[in-house]
């Protein structure tokens, strides 16, 4: 029997409603008036001033391919031009079969996911059967819609595994959900998307798997200002998930890179005048 | 990040030390959050005892220079002389509020010797001078890059301990902002030489 009630579908208000079957034990935010924090920059009122709000200041990729999925994640936290954390986990664990990344807001990403966590494992205790990626990427899709216009800032990707395979969905807070093999989520997709395109091929090994999803990230920070730190990989088998890398330093990367291409590394190739 | 010093980014750095002084600079050029080169030239050896490092947007850090290397070479022509470093700290400051009512979006840092008297000046972007503090700092990364100064400068430090204090203030400076980075420069200048050091820092 699926639980599901129709009316639950896209209406934030409904949320407030105490649900007499389940045990609710996370509170809910009374929409639509959303005071929050976003990843990059300063405390907003429903969206904020267009010029100063730089949401999705990151870098997340994922790609499916025949192993599984894989996730890359860089772990830099900024406000304006501070970098307030060079150590922020942005592939949050939702249960031993679905991750989701993080870009945009902290604090929403954190908690709805944590919400999806919650309704997941309801369904399982209720079911006898986990949830499948598409309808938990749903179930998300539905709440942000519900938050629609009402501030949230989030652009995430769903990734994980069930019984029809390893499936990877982007959501984000207009509402929009889209399935597909590659995606790249924040303001370094742009650099991220140039590498992994060129050499994404769906019969990859898990090792050059990673090593792609390692260099994307890794150009992406270099280029990127709101994007660095470490980069952290997952990836999604038909077991589950594995952290493949828990922060790979990206100073060390370059140099490395540089090395691998003989270059001193400096970034000085054309040797401009020093004074 | 809106801003028109913001909009390039880059930190400069400038110390004081026993008759020698110590310029350094992030080496980034970037247009907001993209990064564009990583070997921006920012400090200028305007003579062979005076220095002049420029942070703000890049387009007037380079014309800045150029005006002030055609007065420095007039200077050199007309009167047949070296310039003093107060004189050149003097001609800046003048040079920059001849611009009062339409700016040059540049903080320069002047440092020199004088008879083996280290000079060191800075100004904001209409020509306000300040020359009595033993290290100042200018750009985006300014004011991170001004706590790790205040922790490691000592006044009276030799050439070598000078490189590597205002070695260590840049990058940890510039670790905290993301407009800046990308590599580092540093220039001591002591009576007998000019050492120039390029650091190994982030890249990211």
């Amino acid at each position: 029997m699926i639980d599901f009630d129709p009316s639950t579908f896209g209406l934030a208000h409904t949320y407030q409603k105490e649900d007499k079957d389940e045990i609710n034990t996370l509170a809910l935010p009374s929409a639509p008036q959303v005071i929050y924090k976003t990843l990059n920059g300063p405390t907003q009122i429903n969206g904020g001033n267009k010029l100063t709000n730089f949401k999705h200041g990151t870098t997340t990729l994922g790609f499916v391919f025949k192993e599984g999925i894989l996730l890359a994640v860089d772990s830099r936290a900024s406000m304006g031009s501070f970098l307030s954390s060079e150590q922020v986990r942005k592939v949050i664990e939702i249960n031993e079969y679905l991750l989701g990344t993080m870009a945009g807001g902290a604090a929403d990403c954190q908690y709805w996911l944590a919400y999806l966590a919650n309704h997941c494992r309801t369904y399982e205790l209720k079911n006898g059967s986990k949830l499948s990626v598409a309808a938990a990427s749903k179930f998300l899709q539905g709440i942000l819609i519900g938050y629609r216009n009402s501030g949230l800032s989030m652009g995430c990707m769903i990734a994980g595994t069930d019984t029809t395979g390893q499936h990877l969905y982007y959501i984000d807070n207009d509402g929009m959900r889209l399935k597909g093999d590659i995606f790249s989520v924040g303001s370094g997709s742009t650099y991220a998307y140039g590498v992994l395109d060129n050499h994404y091929r769906y019969d990859l090994s898990l090792n050059e798997a990673v090593e792609l999803g390692i260099r994307a990230i890794y150009h992406a920070t270099h280029r990127d200002t709101a994007s660095g730190g470490v980069v952290r990989v997952y990836h999604i088998h038909k077991d589950g998930w594995t952290k493949v890398h828990d922060g790979i330093d990206v100073v060390d990367l370059h140099y490395q890179f540089a090395k691998q291409k003989g270059l001193v590394g400096d970034g000085d190739e054309a040797k401009q005048r020093l004074f | 990040m809106s801003g028109i010093f913001e909009y390039n980014g880059g930190s400069i750095v400038g110390m004081k030390g026993k008759n020698c002084i110590a310029m350094a600079c992030d080496r980034r050029f970037g247009q907001q959050m993209s990064t564009i080169t990583t070997n921006y030239q920012k400090v200028f050896k305007i003579q062979d005892n005076i220095l002049l490092a420029l942070s703000g947007l890049n387009s007037d850090i380079h014309t800045f220079y150029a005006l002030m290397e055609k007065e420095i070479n007039l200077y050199n022509l007309k009167e047949n002389r070296k310039m003093k470093p107060t004189t050149f700290a003097n001609l800046v400051a003048s040079a920059l509020y001849e611009r009062r009512f339409g700016p040059f979006f540049v903080t320069p840092i002047v440092a020199g010797l004088e008879n083996g008297k280290p000079i060191l000046a800075t100004y904001d972007s209409i020509g306000c001078k300040s020359d009595l503090d033993d290290f100042q700092v200018g750009g985006t990364g300014g004011n991170y890059i001004y706590g790790a100064c205040e922790a490691f400068f000592k006044p009276d430090l030799s050439p070598e301990e000078l490189e590597e204090v205002i070695g260590q203030s840049l990058v940890s400076g510039c670790d905290r902002d993301s407009l800046s980075g990308w590599g580092g420069v540093v220039y001591v200048l002591t009576e007998q030489k000019l050492t120039v050091k390029i650091l190994k820092t982030k890249q990211t």
